[in-house]
C-alpha cells in the first residue's frame, strides 16, 4: 500500500555565515490518509522544518542530500523545480495552518479578499463560485455572521476566531494533506479545545493526512494516531500515540513526559531535562542526545553508537542507543 | 504585625476608550472591585484566559498602573505603604521591594548591553550600591544563585537560550534583594523541559531569600503544580478562589470546571471529556449585567441567566470562595 506521504532519509542543511548547519538529519516518516501524525520537541528540535520541507518553503541556504525523497501522491516533490509545480503543492495538495494568524493574513486586505485569491489560483472556479465556497468554509468552521467577517480585516478578528478562519482558508482549497505547525499554541486553553475539536472533525470529514506540529505532549495525545519525538534534527523515537505516550522508551521522550506538570498528580515534583539543547553547530556526534543522557551507557556516551531506529514493537520504533539507555533504569 | 504582605481591597482599575475623536468616551472594566490578601511567604497564582485582567491586576498591585478605586497595601515589617496614596520617595522605596518578571525573555533584555550590565542596572538606577566594587559582588552573588555561570555575565543576551534568558531576567528582578515578586506568564514561552527547571528555580528562591509572589498565569497544570493560593479571574472579576489543592479537586464555579476539563489529557484514552465553552471572553467595554460569565456558563440558573445575581464572593469552605452565582 503507498502511502499519502512519505519522506525518506531527509536531511536538511543550511549554509549560514558560521558554516553548516544540519538541521534535521535522516528521517523517515510517512502520513496515511485520514490519519494525524504528530511531531514532538522542544524549539530547535527540526519539527518546523520538516514541515516546510514538504512544501519546500525553507529559505534559500538550504541543501537537501541527493537521496532524499519526499513522496506526495506519487511524486518526488524534491525534485520539483518549476513554478506550476511548486504551486501544485504550495496551496494545492499541501495547505498549512501556522501559530500566529495574525501573522499570516495580510494585515491590510479583507480576509475574503485573501481566502477567494488563493482559490481562483488553484481551482478551475470563477469569483462568485470562490466566495461562496469560502463563506460555507468559514461557516464550517464555527464562524457566526460568516458573510459579515469574510469582509473584515484579521485585525478585526479574536485570537480564536482568527486561528479558525485560517483553518478555513487552508481547508478551502481541499488539500490532500494539512501541516499544523503549532496551531494552538498562541490560544486559551478552553479556544485550544474547541480548536482540536475543529481539527478532529474535519479530519474525519475530508480524510486528509495531517502532519501535527506542537510541543505539548497533551494535545498530542488528543488529536494524534502515531508520533514522531524530535531532538536536535533527529527523531528518536516512533510509533503508535498509546505506545508512545504510556510506554515511553527513549530518555528524551521520557524526560519530556517527566517534566510536564500532571494535573492529576501533584505531589511529584517536576523534573527538568538537565542541560541545554546544544547548538546546532556543535551538534554532537553519535546519539544527538548524548549530552544530556541521565544515564551512562559508556558506549553511547563517547559518541560511538550510531543513530538508527530500531523497531521494538510493531511500528514502534526508538534509536539504538536510546534503547540501551533506557534500559538503564 | 500582619500575616500578609499585600491586601487588595475593593480594587478596581478602569481605562478610558475612545474608538476615535468624535465618538463618546467609554470606560473599559479591566478589573472589577477584587479583594486578595497574599500572605507573606505564600506562592499566590492568579489564572485566567486572555482578557481576563490578570496582568492589569497584576500591574496595578505593582503600583505600574493607576487603581480607579479601593486601594493596596504593601505591609512592610516596619511600616505599611498605601499604593493610592504614596509620594515619590515612597514609590522609589516600594519599587525596591516589588519586582516583576517578565514573560517573554527574548524582549526583555536589551541585545545592547552585558548580563552583568543587565543585572546591575536595577542596583545603579535606584542608587542600592555605592561603588562598582559592590555592585559586581551583588551581581555575583545573584548570578550564582540564578544557577548563572559567572564567566558568562560579560557576554551578550543573544549568545544565550530561552531558559538561560529567563534566568538572566529572574536575577535582574532579584538584585535589589525585593520582598515580593510578579511572575507574568514567566514560563508560558519557555519548553516544558526548561520550565521545570525554571519553576523549580522559583521554589528554591523562594525559601532561599523569603519571596512572596504573585504568580500569573493561563497554565492550570503549572500553577495547581507551584501555588499555594490561587485566583481564577474572568473578565475583571474573580470568580473563585481558594487552596490550590482544594481548589483544582473540588472546583465550584462552572467556570473553573470548564478550564479543568479543557487542559488535554496526556493519556491518549481519554480523549475530549472538554466541557466546551461555547463562544470567546465578552468585551470588558460591555460586560454582561449580573454573572459576568453567564453568557457562556454550560448550566445557567435562572437567576443568572437573567443577569439579576450581583457578582460577590462567599465562602463555601474555609478559605474557598466562590460567586455567589454558581454557588446557588
Amino acid at each position: 500500500m503507498s502511502h499519502l506521504l512519505e519522506v525518506k532519509n531527509l536531511d536538511v542543511k543550511f549554509d549560514t555565515d558560521e558554516g553548516r548547519i544540519t538541521a534535521v538529519e535522516n528521517i523517515s516518516l510517512s502520513v496515511d490518509q485520514g490519519e494525524v501524525l504528530g511531531i514532538v520537541g522542544e524549539s530547535g528540535s527540526g519539527k518546523s522544518v520538516t514541515a516546510k520541507s514538504i512544501m519546500k518553503l525553507n529559505p534559500g541556504n538550504t541543501s537537501y542530500n541527493e537521496d532524499a525523497e519526499i513522496i506526495l501522491d506519487n511524486e518526488n516533490v524534491l525534485q520539483f523545480t518549476s513554478k506550476q509545480d511548486l504551486k501544485k503543492i504550495r496551496g494545492g495538495k499541501v495547505s498549512m495552518i501556522f501559530q500566529e494568524p495574525m501573522a499570516s493574513f495580510a494585515p491590510a486586505i479583507k480576509i475574503g479578499v485573501q481566502m477567494v485569491e488563493q482559490l481562483l489560483i488553484h481551482k478551475n472556479i470563477n469569483k462568485d463560485e470562490a466566495k461562496s465556497i469560502s463563506i460555507n468554509m468559514l461557516k464550517r468552521v464555527g464562524i457566526a455572521d460568516a458573510e459579515k467577517r469574510f469582509n473584515q480585516y484579521a485585525f478585526e478578528l479574536s485570537g480564536g476566531m482568527r486561528q479558525r478562519a485560517m483553518i478555513a482558508m487552508a481547508l478551502s482549497t481541499m488539500p490532500k494533506l494539512l501541516l499544523a505547525d503549532e496551531p494552538t499554541t498562541a490560544l486559551d486553553v478552553t479556544i485550544q479545545a474547541q480548536v482540536i475539536n475543529l481539527i478532529k472533525d474535519i479530519i474525519k470529514e475530508y480524510q486528509m493526512g495531517v502532519i501535527f506540529i506542537t510541543h505539548d505532549l497533551g494535545v498530542i495525545a488528543q488529536v494524534a494516531d502515531h508520533v514522531a519525538v524530535m531532538y536536535l534534527g533527529s527523531v528518536v523515537e516512533k510509533g503508535p500515540v498509546n505506545d508512545i505516550l504510556k510506554n515511553p522508551k527513549h530518555p528524551y521522550t521520557k524526560g519530556l513526559l517527566a517534566a510536564l506538570p500532571d494535573i492529576n498528580n501533584l505531589d511529584e515534583p517536576l523534573k527538568p531535562i538537565p542541560g541545554n539543547i546544544p547548538s546546532p553547530l556543535d551538534r554532537p556526534t553519535g546519539c544527538v542526545f548524548r549530552t544530556r543522557c541521565p544515564h551512562h551507557n559508556p558506549e553511547g556516551k563517547d559518541g560511538k553508537i550510531k543513530m538508527k531506529l530500531i523497531e521494538i514493537e510493531s511500528g514502534h520504533w526508538v534509536d539504538q542507543c536510546g534503547i540501551k539507555c533506557g534500559q538503564h533504569e | 504585625m500582619s500575616d500578609n504582605l499585600i491586601s487588595v481591597n475593593n480594587v478596581s482599575v478602569n481605562f478610558d476608550y475612545q474608538e476615535n475623536f468624535i465618538s463618546k468616551k467609554q470606560k473599559i472594566h479591566a478589573v472589577n472591585n477584587i479583594n486578595i490578601q497574599i500572605k507573606k511567604g505564600s506562592f499566590f497564582g492568579l489564572v485566567g484566559e486572555s482578557g481576563s485582567g490578570k496582568t492589569t491586576l497584576g500591574r496595578a498591585i505593582l503600583g505600574a498602573n493607576k487603581i480607579s478605586s479601593g486601594n493596596v497595601i504593601f505591609h512592610d515589617d516596619d511600616r505599611n505603604y498605601d499604593l493610592t496614596n504614596m509620594n515619590k520617595q515612597d514609590l522609589k522605596e516600594y519599587r525596591k521591594k516589588a519586582q516583576l518578571i517578565f514573560q517573554d525573555p527574548y524582549a526583555a533584555l536589551s541585545p545592547r548591553m552585558t548580563v552583568r550590565d543587565i543585572i546591575a542596572e536595577p542596583l545603579e538606577v535606584m542608587k542600592i550600591t555605592n561603588s562598582r566594587q559592590e555592585t559586581d559582588e551583588k551581581v555575583r552573588d545573584i548570578a550564582a544563585k540564578c544557577r548563572l555561570n559567572i564567566e558568562h555575565l560579560r557576554r551578550f543576551p543573544h549568545a544565550f537560550s530561552g531558559g538561560q534568558r529567563q534566568r538572566i531576567s529572574i536575577a535582574r528582578a532579584l538584585v535589589s534583594n525585593p520582598k515580593f515578586i510578579v511572575a507574568d506568564e514567566s514560563v508560558a514561552a519557555l519548553d516544558v523541559s526548561i520550565q521545570a527547571d525554571i519553576l523549580n528555580l522559583l521554589k528554591q528562591l523562594q525559601s532561599e531569600l523569603n519571596l512572596t509572589y504573585l504568580f500569573i498565569s493561563h497554565d492550570l497544570s503549572v500553577v495547581a503544580h507551584v501555588c499555594d493560593v490561587v485566583a481564577v479571574m474572568y473578565l475583571g472579576h474573580i470568580v473563585e478562589m481558594g487552596p490550590s489543592r482544594e481548589l483544582f479537586k473540588n472546583p465550584k464555579h462552572s467556570y473553573t470546571k470548564a478550564l479543568l476539563s479543557s487542559i488535554p489529557s496526556i493519556d491518549p484514552e481519554k480523549r475530549s471529556e472538554a466541557i466546551e465553552l461555547k463562544g470567546e471572553i465578552p468585551s470588558a467595554l460591555n460586560p454582561p449585567s449580573g454573572c459576568a460569565f453567564r453568557t457562556r456558563c454550560p448550566n445557567p440558573g435562572v437567576d443568572c441567566k437573567g443577569g439579576d445575581i450581583k457578582m460577590g464572593l462567599t465562602e463555601v469552605e474555609p478559605g474557598h470562595w466562590v460567586d455567589e452565582c454558581c454557588v446557588i
